[in-house]
């Protein structure tokens, strides 16, 4: 009801607002350059995206470690999370240093200590000796909804040096989606949902790099460079500040998780998905559709009712376009969980329940 | 400086609007009302927006599984009307597709009691299977129907005639999540792209929010996203421009003007008018009418070629560029109001244009009229077919020597030139064309023959069974000699090679070269790891070289040997041999398209070569191939000849047209096995050029003897035949 309110709200004032759209794009895009330091004498309350910006890039670091061969980067970017110094950035290469240095927008320079991982969200806490530096505070609000407009703040290319402040971009969050629906396409361990951004963060050095709003709270930190295996598409994506606290808080009380994501990511090895009786057409292009073939006799597939010619379009709800994803989905199945096939017959769906999905290493 | 200042300005003005909206918004700040209205605009459309999913759904999926189209990834739909009616972009649902999934938003599954019913876990949203109904060729778009569904239609549209450049534009999509849709803020970027056929914007456009709708900042729709090319009618070309801060939308004045025709089960295409114009740059040129297709909606409206456009649907036409935009949005079917100005010294027929005169210019004592017509457009020409003469032109090379008559070089053996009696070393100063459609004053004028490709020009844009007066010089004596084309179908005579000149000697007496009189070279490039080897005729001769690509069988480089069966061939034709080598040694392969192309711009800056006698060959997988390198190579490549070879299998076949036509050859031994299962699909295809206007013919054929380099090389020279 909230929402509906704002939009009558609106509308009011709309003519003024779809006017305005080209020149407040136009005027933040120049206007720090041209005018730098709050320009909005005469306003009241809200900072100036300008004095957001500024804010919020106190509290992001340029991190300097190993690497500088075969193409990776030798820095990313870290997100001031205390007044005494830690850090929170994505775990990577660039964090297995020696020497690993943290720089301040005022060009101060600190050794870093790791304080620990998490290896799950891919995500690792550094600490610095200081005392009182500007901080965000990390929260466990909502998530923020798609449209939500945003600055991302990072060490982009490494172009920010010294005393250089970290380069702003702008956009709004496309979606917040879980990145474990994109399993497979993305190989990445982490499960949970992130931001979709509208904004082109890919680049290297902005992993770590902070996701502010415009009223300058910390919503996510962008994730370490990602493109989808089959489309080849770089992802803008940051995992959003609610996972980052508890991972933040799981690594400084010691309790992160190690590792415990089974070698293929998936269900752990010994499943074979033709106990289930689902026999598809011969795998012969690139993206074979995946028609059934034949079904075993007495299989859980007879018993669901599945029958040749049946073209299998969800696993479990989720879409799949080829035969090789109707593999890889059945794979993903964690043992006990129902299996459920979405099929074309005719015109028309059926979902079709398999039973749970027995366990590993059982041959018929 | 002043750049500097006027971006000052500009944020002066910014400034100055803000402390306005600011006051109407006392309190709140400008840039999160904003967010909260592009919030509100998604949740405003965000009923209407599905997911649609192609599982490979196709009728040639249904078929032959193995062969159907790689269906892509989830794109978006919107629901334009009550009733399960939702358009979706041509790119997720591909020509081939007559049905799609359509996942319901979750916000109709709450309101829609099947959704409920489904076992174990809830998913996303429900799927449900939605019929093609509808397409539109022009724009990409096709119309679905998931019927029965509970689907909430677009609630309010922007009228075309409300947009401005610069307003908010916001790009909804549904392919992340089935919940909640995704969202890519921009700007309008223009309101007229695509000529005429869409908007464009600078929000974030990718497969992903195809057939979304692109919003305002009241949510309401502006148009549907669809990858629109600028310039081509093949729709998924603009697929290019993703994520590019490019990205197009068909208005949503449009779409609803074709609803009901969609609705109705038509496809729509873009409609066709049958003018060839005189000028090549249609941003410069005036609309002068340089040809109109036989049969043509322009030829049945009483139009003829040196017409000038001055006018389309009242709105005044000056160049090319202008008549394009008024014609690109219009389907077959609809009619477009012409005006033409006509005559240039040449009488006007009054009872052509009836009543209709608007007046005359008598100035320079020429009399010119206007006319109006009115052309409906039709969805595709009757096909055009290759007309031929039998003449062929002696070899001229692109950096021509300075223009004049044309010399012949031969007459095809029994065709009309030679029945007309025009014989070798006959120069054409002219030709002089035959009236047009409807015009009685009994020719269509004379053209002046300043070379060989003007020459081809002027045959190919008549049509077969035309009477051409070919205005020839011979011993010094002028005269015209008139022929009737016919539609060109080429076997080639198996002792093409024996009955044509030689290349390079005079008309009498010479020696016939031998296989030494060519060497083998390979063509050095830069940046080239394995240049190809070429045979080059090593006659001194001013006299520009035919140019042959010739693809055997995948085996990496060519061997020296191999070169060497070409050598006698190439110097008695004068033709250049280019013999690439596969980079992968199985299979050819796209990198390998680029390697030739780089071969003949090396070639063409060693040796003169003539355009027009330019031709790819190639055996077994080398032939499938050699199509694929011909299509690259576009116009250029004058011909294509396929040894115990057929069409790669997904080879579009687009209609010839003047200007852009092939010579196509089949050789083909009929006493083999594996040609004659090769038989059938040769035939087939040979249909299908043949439907589409392209000369077709059958290249001799002696397995024994090896590669038919003689043969090969004589048509090569048989190239330039008009």
């Amino acid at each position: 009801m909230k929402r509906l309110d704002a939009l009558r709200l609106h509308t009011v004032r709309l003519h003024k607002l779809r006017l305005l759209g080209a020149v407040a794009v136009i005027g933040f895009l120049v206007g720090p350059s041209v005018l730098p330091g709050g320009v909005s004498a005469g306003r009241v309350e809200a900072a100036s995206p300008q004095e957001t910006i500024a804010g919020a890039a106190r509290k992001v670091v340029k991190i300097h470690g190993a690497g500088g061969v075969r193409g990776l980067e030798a820095y990313q970017t870290g997100i001031l999370v205390s007044p005494t110094g830690h850090i929170v950035t994505v775990m990577s290469t660039v964090l297995d240093a020696d020497e690993l240095d943290c720089v301040l927008d005022d060009g101060r320079r600190y050794r870093a200590t790791m304080v620990g991982v998490d290896p799950r969200r891919e995500l690792a806490v550094l600490s610095i000796e200081g005392e009182e530096l500007p901080a965000f505070t990390l929260s466990t609000s909502d998530p923020v909804p798609p449209g939500t407009r945003i600055f991302a703040l990072s060490n982009l290319f490494g172009v920010a040096v010294g005393d250089e402040r970290v380069s702003a971009q702008h956009g709004v969050v496309s979606a917040l989606v879980p990145l474990e629906a994109r399993r497979g396409s993305y190989e990445v361990p982490y499960r949970g949902g992130v931001y979709i951004l509208d904004c082109t963060t890919n680049n290297p050095g902005s992993p770590g790099g902070a996701v502010v709003d415009w009223r300058g709270r910390l919503i996510g930190m962008l994730g370490k460079e990602l493109r989808a295996s089959g489309s080849g598409i770089w992802l803008n994506y940051a995992l959003p500040a609610e996972s980052l606290a508890s991972g933040y808080a799981e690594i400084v009380s010691g309790t992160a998780a190690a590792d415990d994501m089974p070698a293929d990511g998936l269900s752990g090895p010994g499943f074979d998905p033709s106990v289930l009786g689902v026999v598809l057409v011969p795998d012969l292009l690139d993206r074979t559709p995946p028609f059934i073939e034949t079904v075993a006799a007495d299989s859980p597939a007879a018993r669901a009712g599945l029958r040749p010619d049946d073209l299998v379009i969800a696993v479990g709800g989720r879409s799949v376009a080829s035969r090789a994803a109707v593999q890889q989905a059945l794979l993903a199945v964690i043992e006990g969980d129902a299996v459920t096939l979405s099929v074309v017959r005719g015109g028309a769906i059926l979902d079709c329940d398999l039973g749970p999905r027995p366990a590993a290493g059982r041959k018929r | 400086m002043t750049h500097r200042r006027g971006l000052v300005s500009l944020w002066l003005v910014s400034l100055w609007l803000c402390m306005a909206a600011g006051a109407a918004a006392s309190s709140e700040d400008l840039p999160l009302e904003e967010e909260a209205a592009i919030r509100a605009a998604v949740e405003r459309v965000a009923p209407s927006v599905v997911r649609i999913e192609t599982a490979g759904v196709s009728e040639a999926s249904l078929v032959s599984p193995a062969e159907a189209s790689p269906a892509s990834g989830p794109s978006t739909g919107l629901v334009v009307e009550e009733g399960g009616w939702i358009i979706a972009s041509a790119f997720a649902v591909p020509q081939d597709v007559s049905e799609a999934i359509v996942v319901l938003p979750a916000i109709a599954a709450e309101t829609d009691p099947a959704a409920k019913s489904l076992p174990g876990k809830q998913p996303p949203g429900r799927r449900q299977v939605a019929r093609v109904v509808g397409r539109d060729l022009a724009r990409g778009l096709v119309l679905l129907r998931a019927e029965g569904a509970a689907l909430a239609p677009v609630a309010a549209w922007v009228p075309r005639a409300e947009l401005a450049v610069g307003q908010w534009t916001i790009a909804v999509g549904r392919v992340w999540d089935a919940a909640v849709p995704s969202v890519a803020v921009g700007i309008l970027s223009a309101t007229n792209r695509s000529w005429g056929r869409s908007v464009q914007t600078d929000a974030s456009i990718s497969p992903a929010n195809y057939g979304g709708p692109l919003i305002d900042i009241e949510g309401r729709v502006i148009g549907i996203l669809a990858p629109l090319p600028a310039d081509t009618a093949g729709m998924n070309l603009g697929t290019e421009l993703y994520d590019s801060g490019i990205g197009f939308a068909v208005p949503s004045d449009d779409i609803l003007r074709v609803l009901p025709r969609l609705k109705n089960g038509e496809t729509l295409s873009p409609g066709v008018i049958g003018i060839g114009y005189s000028s090549r740059d249609p941003f410069t040129g005036e609309a002068r009418i340089a040809t109109c297709r036989q049969g043509s909606p322009a030829a049945k409206a009483g139009l003829r070629a040196g017409d000038l456009i001055v006018a389309a649907d009242g709105r005044p036409v000056t160049r090319i560029a202008e008549l394009r935009h008024v014609l690109a949005p219009r389907y077959a079917g609809d009619s477009v109001s012409l005006t033409v100005e006509r005559g240039n010294g040449v009488a006007v027929d009054k009872s052509n244009s009836e009543g209709k005169d608007q007046g005359k210019d008598e100035t320079n004592g020429q009399a010119k009229s206007r006319v109006d017509v009115r052309v409906e457009l039709v969805q595709a020409l009757p096909p055009w077919r290759r007309p031929m003469l039998g003449i062929v032109p002696a070899r001229s090379s692109a950096r021509d020597e300075r223009p004049g008559p044309v010399r012949v070089a031969w007459i095809w053996p029994g065709s009309p030139a030679a029945k007309a009696g025009i014989v070798a070393g006959d120069l054409i100063e002219a030709v002089t064309l035959p009236a047009a459609d409807g015009d009685t004053s009994g020719s269509g004028g004379e053209e002046v023959v300043e070379s060989a490709a003007a020459l081809a020009g002027i045959v190919a844009g008549q049509e077969a069974g035309q009477t051409l007066g070919i205005v020839v010089t011979r011993e010094a004596k002028r005269q015209t000699i008139p022929v009737e084309s016919v539609a060109m179908a080429a076997d080639l005579p198996a002792d093409l090679s024996e009955q044509i000149p030689v290349f390079a000697l005079p008309p009498v007496g010479g020696v016939v070269p031998a296989g030494d009189a060519a060497t083998v070279e390979r063509l050095e490039a830069a940046e080239v790891a394995r240049p190809p080897l070429v045979v080059l005729p090593a006659t001194p001769s001013r006299e520009p070289l035919g140019v042959i690509i010739y693809l055997d069988l995948p085996r990496g480089p060519v061997a020296e040997a191999q070169a060497a069966e070409w050598k006698a061939a190439a110097a008695r034709h004068g033709v250049a041999v280019i013999l690439p080598g596969s980079t992968d040694p199985q299979r050819w392969g796209r990198e390998d398209i680029a390697g030739i192309k780089r071969a003949i711009a090396t070639l063409a800056a060693k040796r003169a070569i003539d355009p027009a006698r330019i031709a790819v060959a190639g055996r077994g997988a080398g032939g499938a191939f050699a199509w694929l390198v011909a299509e690259s190579l576009g116009p250029a490549a004058r011909g294509v000849a396929l040894i115990d070879a057929t069409l790669p299998r997904q080879a579009t076949v687009e209609p010839a047209e003047p200007g852009r036509s092939r010579w196509v050859l089949f050789g083909n031994a009929a006493d083999d096995k594996a040609a004659a299962q090769l038989a059938p699909r040769i035939i087939s295809d040979r249909r299908r050029l043949d439907e589409a206007g392209f000369a077709t013919g059958t290249l001799p054929l002696d397995q024994a003897a090896g590669t038919p380099a003689a043969a090969i090389a004589a048509w090569v020279e048989a190239l330039g035949l008009l």
